[in-house]
């Protein structure tokens, strides 16, 4: 395992130690800027590997996008746009599939500062089922977990690579008719209005009640005919004729 | 017999006060009213695809109250300036009957404003924004493009919504080209995305990242409390109303 940028020359090593010099970097998800369509339920963005295979001018760098259970099996000598890594056939039965070819070129190093540099994997739609395309940078067709790490090739053998990402998951999306739409109950402010417009109504019912039924009964400053009946006395003349009488009542 | 008759005096006096405050508030009701039924917010589609539009009956209820507090205030202040017992009866009833209305109106806005949920819209707009067939869908399309135009929002709670969720959107447009509506983009003059690569990434500045029930809730509950707490406000001061005017008119003399 060789440092990053150590300058020791691939081409130095031992004929039959066809192996490629690993990297260390590991390929990750975007951290800055924030994005919010960092993982979608078919893409995911990751950083671009600027200032890492400063030593592989001529080399092609690719991705290799695996099923998380089949990274640590991957070959590196599979070619690019052979059957074996064809997108169209992932993930049954290819495991892993290369993708996003480009150059040092395109990764240039120092990256400048201000500049948004990713590569979302999963944005070409067009080439998704045209076998005639098999390094198409199609949408990922479930989940996951998925990791990911980039290749160097120089003509058809390996030179470089890097680590293998973590594992990378995907949003799963869920079904509308999960959502709850049954009220969160009843605010403070509408059971109060109800109790007190109930009160206040019942209130004034019995009121109306009261003053029908007692219709005309006293009150502040009114006087009625109905409230003390007048006692009517009839007085008796007492005329001459009385006298006759004096004898009774004793 | 002198402070009897300064007692019916006040009385008189605070009736008629109150009866023109009713007035006063009957018009103001029914102009604010007025006012919530014609307002272009433009979210009454939303609300009428939810089935919850009973915010505006009690709206249109309010209307016809506060017509009907006015003219009862009038008959109110000329029953007790002549102190007329059937004029005050006929009052007294026809108060109770609009009371109740007006009852009617504040409960139903207090409840139906509590029904407006983020879910509510959250499901009406997954489940029909994009959808092709039935013509109702069109109408719910169409608004929701203009609320995320006009308030430079996107979905209910944020762009997320069409991420966490399947939808009808998202069955005719795939994730990979369409993470969100292109309606979330931050859009040019000619109403194209300023940088279609920048919103599918989500990217700050090219998409719009808040949600869009803020401008929903904003004024459905405007509406709401303006028409329950100013009617409740109303019936209090009715009450206090009613219940002088019945102590005086059981006070009339025969």
């Amino acid at each position: 395992v060789r440092g990053c940028s150590a300058g020791s020359a691939p081409s130095a090593a031992p004929l039959w130690l066809l192996s490629a010099a690993e990297l260390g970097y590991t390929p990750a998800l975007t951290k800055t800027p924030f994005l919010e369509g960092l993982t979608t339920a078919s893409t995911f963005v990751l950083d671009q590997p600027r200032c890492v295979f400063d030593d592989y001018g001529n080399a092609d760098i690719w991705l290799v996008v695996a099923l998380d259970k089949a990274a640590t099996t991957f070959n590196n000598t599979a070619g690019p746009g052979t059957p074996e890594t064809a997108f169209q056939d992932f993930p049954d039965p290819v495991p892993a599939y290369m993708t996003l070819n480009a150059t040092l070129a395109n990764y240039p190093c120092p990256k400048p500062a201000g500049d948004i540099s990713v590569l979302r994997v999963g944005s070409e739609t067009s080439c998704a089922q045209d076998p005639a395309r098999p390094t198409c940078n199609g949408p990922l067709p479930g989940p996951g977990p998925y990791r990911v790490k980039f290749l160097a090739l120089r003509g058809s053998e390996p030179v470089a690579e890097t680590a293998w990402s973590e594992p990378i998951m995907l949003r799963t999306a869920k079904s509308p008719s999960s959502i709850s739409t049954t009220g969160s109950g009843h605010s403070a402010g509408m059971i109060a209005i109800t109790t007190i417009l109930s009160i206040l109504f019942a209130i004034l019912l019995a009121g109306l009640v009261a003053m029908l039924v007692f219709w005309g009964s006293d009150s502040c400053g009114g006087s009625s005919t109905f409230s003390k009946p007048e006692s009517v006395t009839v007085r008796r003349y007492n005329t001459h004729h009385v006298y006759d009488q004096p004898a009774a009542r004793l | 017999m002198a402070k009897s008759e300064d007692c019916v005096h006040i009385l008189q006096g605070l009736l008629v006060f109150g009866n023109v405050v009713i007035g006063m508030c009957g018009i103001a009701l029914t102009a604010e009213c007025i006012y919530f039924v014609s307002n272009p917010h433009g979210v009454y589609p939303l609300l009428k695809a939810t089935e919850n539009n009973d915010i505006y009956a009690a709206a249109w209820i309010g209307i016809f109250v506060g017509l009907a507090l006015f003219a009862l205030s009038i008959l109110g202040i000329i029953g007790v300036i002549k102190a007329s017992r059937t004029l005050l009866l006929v009052y007294i009833i026809l108060m109770l009957i609009t009371f109740a209305f007006e009852m009617a109106s504040c409960i139903t806005a207090a409840t139906h404003r509590d029904s407006v949920t983020p879910q509510l819209f959250l499901k009406q707009m997954l489940e029909r924004y994009q959808k092709s067939e039935p013509a109702n869908d069109i109408e719910v399309t169409k608004t929701w493009d203009e609320l995320m135009l006009q308030n430079h929002c996107c979905g209910v709670l944020g762009p997320s919504d069409w991420q966490e969720y399947t939808s009808a959107f998202r069955l005719t447009h795939s994730d990979a080209d369409y993470p969100w509506p292109r309606k979330c983009c931050v859009l040019d003059a000619q109403g194209l995305p300023v940088n279609l690569d920048g919103c599918k990434l989500g990217v700050p500045g090219y998409y719009n990242s808040n949600g869009c029930y803020d401008a929903i809730s904003g004024p459905v509950n405007t509406h709401a409390w303006g028409v329950a707490w100013f009617g409740f406000a109303i019936l209090c001061w009715t009450f206090c109303v009613l219940l002088g005017t019945m102590f005086y008119w059981s006070g009339i003399e025969y």
